[in-house]
């Protein structure tokens, strides 16, 4: 392992995939991703959360209480159209411009990063600006149609957006929650939001938190643990330190302690933030650990003494060689952040009442008062096991595909 | 060893000074102020009552003093020695001097919270103390059969198998099992909630048969009532502990001191169970370090899910409550635990590699 993550080079001899035609080794990340990859369980994963993801990204699309097209007074029109939020808009936008991105060639891979990363803050903060959808009741057109006043209606498959609380079917002697049925494929929850859609939008939730929160861990590691293993001494001592105090309590108590700081209105930008504030912890060590390994090397000894700046022999020269162990420690830790925060949400102190949450739908399973729920219990804690294990698998095949070794004993 | 217990008890200190201050400074951190909680008791009071009531408390709990006399107050409480203070009585009529630690008093049970964490730590702990022996004697056992035959059904079925479990939220898992086997609705074998029936202060010690019906006991009812909390807070560590277990038995079978000992003409049993076994343990030891804090968490979703007032569902109940005092004390005592714990497992990880000595 030392000798591997030290010399990346050297590490296209180790590992063999099955179609080399070529005789030029692939970069060292497309190696890894092409092992990972050849196994049927990441493959697996990949498969479900690509699934997740249409379903985050077209989720407009996919349910909704505003029909797709209608004709009224022999116009056509499209109440879809007027009422999407921005998150709607911008998830779609981003999703074409990174597809494109992919494809291009000329792009070195941090651009497209850097691109990407600009286009989010661009077009999210246009799109929270000028998107405002009117505050139309979602039964509008139900009632228009069964007043006979649309000519024709094209809808979503599923025709209830998540919070569309069926007011229009409201009836006193066959409360909510309803099982499930021919209209509502997952029932209905205890206020009356149909359940397939509250799980299609909970996915946007569900990707959010994975990668945000991960993300915002995965930076603070770095710094952290990469201040720690490049300076050691006094600076090592003092990081281990605060790693050790962040570490000692449970996560999930130090989720609890932040949560308990911030009024009871939370967003679910707080969520993310508070899920990466108390998860960095690992991310650091593993950083730490693989700086403290690199940082005698010659290659580093030649930038210092080249006279480039710390930034540069930390973030161009040490960091790249110590991605792998912390590659896999980021799909764990998608995984990770994603069961806290249906933990939180689960316990009550999540996302804001409302919002469409894999985990708050699971509380609702017992805490709705009437005794076990089964629709509300089965298919949100099959989403959120099915998503952890597609990210655990995927961790696992990273994670085999880096180490050779323990590739060669299982 | 001695000298190495002392050094890494001392090293807590500051760790757990900088716990109680970071949790302090979140809870500082909380809009309302900490008397958003009390406020929420007093109902339909006078204006002027209520002033009264809120200013009387705000002297009891010094929450008028400016954010760092508050923190040491507050740690001026949990010291065995420290600084008087009103109420305090110390030996004579100095101003510093020892005295019995205690933990403030809850801001919304107006109770010392010594008291609720000594009826609550227990619970936890015990909960953990049975967790810990039934996830490594799983895990060991179906580690060593994995491995032994490797690459045949089981194998196959337990390593899949594992890594599902191990994905398995807790949480989904307690809902599951309260819903399907604790519901009158569906199978009433289990029952739904707490550590013991209401008349179990009554009953015999062990199972009895007065007058020709069977009558459970304390002990099994206890049994009883830990089968469902206990098999969801185990299953994730054995999943993750028994993959562990078959790697590093599949590793020493083929290291040198194995064959040594196979040409030597030991039977496959006594290599395996002699020479083999004890070292692969060794990595399981290692790792108990890295689940313990995972356990304290995931038994606070249990206690949540089946109703048990352990530590972790006092804590949400502080959090609800933003008990700043409580919430203090359970960071402090969680951290002590785990703390202590992860001594614990490094002292028996020296007992059990004579090779690693801590000089």
């Amino acid at each position: 392992m030392s000798n591997f993550a030290a010399t990346p080079a050297d590490a296209g001899t180790d590992v063999q995939f099955p179609t080399s035609n070529v005789d030029v080794p692939l970069p060292w990340l497309a190696q890894v991703w092409k092992q990972s990859i050849s196994q049927r369980a990441a493959r697996f994963g990949l498969a479900w959360i690509s699934v997740v993801a249409f379903c985050a990204i077209f989720a407009p699309l996919l349910a909704n209480s505003f029909p797709i097209a209608i004709k009224m007074n022999g116009r056509w029109s499209s109440p879809f159209l007027h009422q999407l939020t921005a998150t709607d808009v911008t998830l779609p936008i981003l999703t074409l411009l990174c597809g494109i991105l992919c494809f291009v060639r000329r792009i070195g891979f941090l651009s497209k990063i850097y691109t990407m990363l600009i286009a989010t803050v661009i077009v999210g903060s246009l799109a929270f600006i000028f998107i405002r959808p009117p505050n139309t009741p979602r039964e509008t057109y139900r009632l228009l149609e069964r007043a006979g006043r649309l000519q024709s209606v094209v809808r979503t498959p599923i025709p209830y957006t998540f919070d569309d609380r069926l007011y229009d079917q409201f009836s006193a002697d066959h409360p909510h929650p309803w099982a499930p049925s021919h209209d509502h494929w997952m029932g209905t929850e205890k206020f009356g939001a149909d359940i397939t859609s509250q799980m299609i939008y909970a996915c946007r939730i569900a990707m959010a938190i994975g990668f945000i929160s991960t993300g915002i861990s995965v930076l603070i590691g770095i710094v952290f643990g990469g201040l720690m293993g490049y300076f050691v001494g006094i600076v090592d001592l003092l990081g281990m330190r605060v790693i050790e105090i962040v570490g000692a309590i449970p996560t999930i108590y130090l989720l609890l302690i932040f949560v308990a700081a911030f009024p009871d209105y939370r967003s679910i930008y707080l969520i993310m933030a508070i899920i990466g504030l108390t998860s960095w912890t690992g991310d650091a060590r593993f950083v730490r650990a693989e700086f403290l390994k690199l940082r005698n090397q010659e290659f580093v000894h030649a930038a210092i003494a080249a006279g480039l700046p710390l930034r540069s022999v930390l973030f161009k020269h040490l960091l790249p060689n110590a991605l792998a162990p912390l590659l896999v420690s980021a799909s764990f830790g998608i995984a990770g952040a994603i069961l806290s925060e249906s933990t939180l949400s689960f316990l009550g102190l999540g996302i804001p009442v409302g919002d469409a949450s894999w985990g708050a739908l699971l509380n609702e399973a017992v805490s709705a008062g009437g005794g076990f729920i089964w629709w509300l219990a089965t298919y949100p804690g099959l989403a959120i096991f099915l998503t952890v294990l597609s990210y655990n698998f995927i961790g696992e095949a990273v994670r085999d595909a880096l180490d050779p070794k323990l590739r060669e004993r299982s | 060893m001695l000298n190495y217990i002392i050094r890494r008890l001392l090293l807590m200190i500051p760790t757990i000074i900088g716990i109680t201050l970071l949790v302090f400074l979140v809870m500082a951190m909380s809009p309302g102020g900490l008397t958003a909680g009390i406020r929420g008791q007093e109902g339909n009071m006078r204006p002027d009552q209520r002033k009264k009531i809120e200013e009387y408390y705000k002297k009891r709990y010094g929450l008028d003093q400016p954010l760092y006399r508050q923190y040491l107050r507050w740690l001026n409480h949990v010291l065995p020695f420290g600084a008087k203070e009103a109420g305090e009585g110390f030996p004579r009529k100095w101003p510093v001097g020892l005295k019995s630690p205690d933990l403030g008093e809850s801001l919304m049970r107006h109770r010392p919270v010594i008291d609720v964490v000594a009826e609550a730590l227990p619970v936890t702990i015990l909960l953990n103390l049975i967790t810990v022996p039934v996830i490594y004697a799983i895990s060991i056992t179906a580690g060593i059969y994995a491995a032994r035959r490797r690459g045949n059904s089981f194998d196959v079925a337990w390593g899949t198998t594992s890594l599902a479990l191990w994905s398995i939220p807790t949480m989904w898992a307690g809902v599951m099992f309260l819903g399907l086997f604790a519901n009158r609705d569906v199978i009433n074998i289990f029952p739904a909630s707490g550590l013991h029936d209401t008349l179990a202060e009554q009953m015999r010690f062990l199972p009895s048969w007065p007058g020709g019906v069977f009558a459970r006991g304390w002990l099994l009812d206890f049994a009883w009532h830990l089968t469902l909390p206990i098999i969801c807070l185990t299953y994730g560590g054995f999943a993750f502990m028994s993959k562990l277990m078959r790697a590093s038995v599949l590793e020493n079978l083929s290291a040198d001191f194995a064959r040594t000992a196979r040409a030597k003409g030991l039977t496959d049993r006594a290599v395996l169970f002699r020479h083999v076994l004890s070292n692969s343990v060794l990595p399981l030891i290692t790792v108990a370090a890295g689940i313990l804090p995972g356990l304290l968490g995931g038994s606070l979703i249990v206690e949540s899910i089946f109703s048990i007032n352990g530590m972790g569902r006092l804590m949400i109940d502080a959090i609800f409550q933003k008990d700043r005092e409580l919430v203090m004390s359970e960071a402090f005592v969680i951290g002590i635990v785990s703390l202590v714990s992860l001594l614990v497992a490094d002292l028996c990880y020296a007992a059990a590699d004579p090779r690693v000595t801590y000089e």
